[in-house]
């Protein structure tokens, strides 16, 4: 028997889909992940004036903001995706984020921003003025998670969540079937449908949301280095067995990728990585899906997993 | 490569691009000053998922440490081990009173009709308390409950949000300073659609979660919705109804449960205002408000937001000129916000702010510095009982679907 339940939070939509013993249970336990999704929003939206993370923008500079132990360790592996990627994922660009969102991008510049965690104390503080920390698509991968973990402790083992298809996490399996199915929109025919059990998938494109300056188009995704906005081309997908790992790195090989660089020579080996559009498109060759015949009753159509 | 960040004892710098100038909203709503020295040793007991949230608040609060969490289901203590981190875990309220006697204060959130033992067993031992509303399910373990804190010398506090709120205290001075005029009706709504249910490992450790479905020990929508906002009008009006009226419906979730789903309730003041409240889990339309509607304005609070609505005849204050504004279909709202004089000076009038806490947060922060400081809490425990016994009144409206006098003189007992 199948669940789906979808809730409004980080400025899109999460859906679950869910198997479970009867369906009043399976409601209830997919209610609570919701809940969990929602307190994710709570603490980390930057579209919220009351959220933890409005609240370390406002304060950081004068003092140290004090976090919950979820929110320390989110942003502790934020400042690890930050150094592993070379600075190609880097959550503080929240000032120029604003200002894509406003439609109001001023001319880029390198002016850094920076922050230090202070674990004894588990709290956050601005260290340079201008400082403002977006913590964007890595929040969608951790609420995933949190939501995950709320239904395994319920009991579930067999679900599909989303959110805004771009970020998709699957528990086990259908029953009568070997995987989620998930197509990637956008993604060549022969790569585009794949199935995910116990994994995580992020997919990302500067063309998600865009904004025109004269007769360029701008894409969301910017290269923390020099604050510019990348150009609509490239899409990237990553699979890998944590949500949060997978979005951190999606976005990184975008920004690689438009350095000029490959993304799989910094990524770990347990991610998978598929891009198209991209300067170089070598990876393609590198990311023939495994295809599954059987399709699963809840889904009739696959999830189509458009890029943010 | 590592793909997990090394979490153990560090101090972490990082880097990035940035542009452009930081936005500072206001400062005027920062969280309240507590004491400075040794942050206060709480314990939490109930760990579900209203628990967990507790626990989440209470971490950003520096004053306090969570050093104890307490469930009588492992399952939960575990989960909340997780997000505690350094905290002893204990199977039971006397467990943790034995092993853990530096604890200097509980919170208490487990289900509503286990409060009293819970409670009881805190103030015995000399614990300041916070305790979750409403406090009880009958008027008897309201009735003990107060006895026990007014021996207390304690903190004793009570989680009605609204009176530890900035928002609401500052509507309520516009309220009591008359800016309303002649009341005409109180509203408020809770609306969210949602089973109501909680998921367990196991059907008999769902059953017992389920404590809120069971006839016999819960208080319904109106205990559990309804009493958190019966309170912000208890405490605007400084008086209690003498009467209530209710009706209720499975309108939605007919999956063999008898509490009712969408309840209307009608509470009925000396003067013959009445209070309409209706809280329903099938449609969150609107979700939760509290309107107070009187000849020269209507106050709207919203828990993070407040507005005020004012009649075109109504007198104009010299801050509203430099107020921000939202409109609502044909009506436009003064955005309510603490020091709007002193932040229009400043330029920080923004549009939609709102407050920089939630209101769980206001709530428990009152209750650490009252406890450090010895002090009275925004929300006492014996405020708290009076309107758990009105909700537990309503309720019994519901179930005999009849009218049901509420005796002042039970409520000054209290």
């Amino acid at each position: 028997m199948h669940e789906r339940l979808a809730t409004a939070a980080m400025g899109t939509r999460f859906e679950l889909v869910l198997e479970a013993r009867d369906a009043a249970h399976a409601r209830a336990a997919g209610e609570a992940a919701l809940e969990e999704i929602e307190r994710c929003d709570a603490r980390w939206s930057v579209f919220r004036s009351d959220s933890l993370l409005s609240r370390v923008n406002r304060e950081a500079l004068e003092h140290d903001v004090a976090l919950d132990g979820e929110t320390f360790e989110l942003l502790a592996a934020c400042v690890h995706f930050q150094q592993a990627t070379q600075g190609a994922f880097d959550i503080a660009v929240g000032a120029r984020m604003r200002e894509f969102r406003a439609g109001a991008l001023s001319p880029a510049t390198a002016q850094r921003g920076a922050f230090e965690l202070d674990a004894a104390r588990r709290s956050v503080r601005f260290t340079r003025e201008g400082t403002s920390l977006d913590l964007g698509a890595i929040a969608k991968g951790e609420a995933l998670e949190r939501a995950a973990e709320v239904l395994r402790e319920a009991g579930v083992e067999r679900a599909l969540l989303h959110g805004g298809t771009s970020s998709v996490l699957a528990l086990g399996a259908p029953s009568d079937a070997s995987g989620w199915r998930v197509r990637l929109a956008g993604f060549e025919a022969d790569s585009s449908d794949v199935e995910l059990c116990e994994r995580a998938l992020s997919v990302s494109a500067p063309h998600g949301r865009t904004l025109r300056v004269g007769d360029h188009e701008l894409g969301h995704v910017l290269d923390p280095r020099s604050g510019a906005p990348l150009a609509p081309l490239a899409r990237c997908a990553v699979f890998g067995p944590n949500a949060r790992e997978c979005e951190a790195w999606s976005t990184a090989a975008l920004v690689l990728l438009a350095r000029g660089l490959d993304p799989r020579e910094l990524a770990p080996a347990h991610l998978e990585l598929r891009a198209c559009g991209a300067p170089n498109d070598s990876l393609r060759a590198h990311s023939a899906p495994t295809l599954h015949p059987r399709a699963h009753d809840a889904l009739r159509e696959p999830l189509c997993s458009t890029p943010r | 490569m590592s793909s997990s960040p090394d979490r153990r004892d560090f101090l972490l710098h990082t880097a990035g691009g940035l542009a452009a100038s930081l936005f500072t909203p206001s400062l005027a709503l920062a969280r309240p000053t507590i004491r400075a020295g040794a942050p206060l040793k709480l314990g939490v007991v109930g760990v579900g998922r209203h628990g967990r949230a507790i626990l989440g608040e209470l971490a950003t609060i520096p004053e306090c440490a969570v050093t104890a969490v307490c469930d009588t289901d492992d399952s939960r203590l575990q989960s909340a081990l997780r997000r505690a981190q350094g905290a002893k875990g204990f199977a039971s309220i006397a467990e943790l009173l034995d092993k853990a006697p530096d604890i200097e204060a509980l919170v208490i959130a487990t289900p509503t009709h286990q409060h009293r033992e819970v409670a009881l067993a805190a103030l015995a031992a000399g614990k300041h308390l916070y305790l979750e509303t409403p406090l009880a399910h009958t008027l008897e373990d309201l009735q003990a409950l107060s006895e026990a804190a007014r021996r207390s010398t304690r903190t004793v506090a009570a989680a009605f949000h609204g009176r530890a709120n900035p928002v609401y205290s500052l509507a309520r001075s516009f309220f009591r300073a008359g800016a309303l005029r002649e009341l005409a009706t109180l509203r408020a709504q809770n609306h969210k659609k949602t089973s109501w249910r909680t998921a367990g490992s196991t059907p008999e450790r769902e059953r017992e979660a389920n404590w809120q479905l069971e006839p016999a020990v819960s208080l319904g929508l109106i205990g559990e919705l309804g009493a958190q906002q019966f309170d912000v009008f208890h405490w605007f009006l400084s008086k209690h109804p003498v009467s209530a009226r209710a009706r209720g419906d499975l309108r939605l979730h007919k999956d063999g449960r008898e509490v009712p789903d969408t309840v209307a309730c009608e509470l009925t003041f000396e003067d013959g205002l009445v209070l309409d409240w209706s809280g329903t889990l099938a449609n969150s339309y609107e979700g939760r408000f509290e309107l107070f509607q009187g000849a020269m304005a209507a106050i709207k609070l919203a828990w993070t937001h407040g507005w005020m609505f004012k009649e075109g005849d109504a007198p104009t204050a010299g801050w509203e000129v430099y107020a921000n504004r939202q409109q609502f279909h044909n009506d436009s709202g003064i955005t309510l916000i603490a020091d709007a004089t002193k932040l229009a000076a400043q330029g920080k009038l923004q549009d939609g702010v709102g407050l920089p806490y939630t209101s769980l947060y206001y709530s428990l922060a009152d209750f650490v510095k009252c406890a450090a400081e010895k002090a009275a809490p925004a929300c006492s425990l014996s405020d708290a009982a009076r309107t758990s016994a009105v909700a537990i009144l309503a309720h019994q409206a519901l179930r005999t679907r009849s009218e049901v006098a509420i005796d002042p003189k039970l409520l000054e007992a209290l």
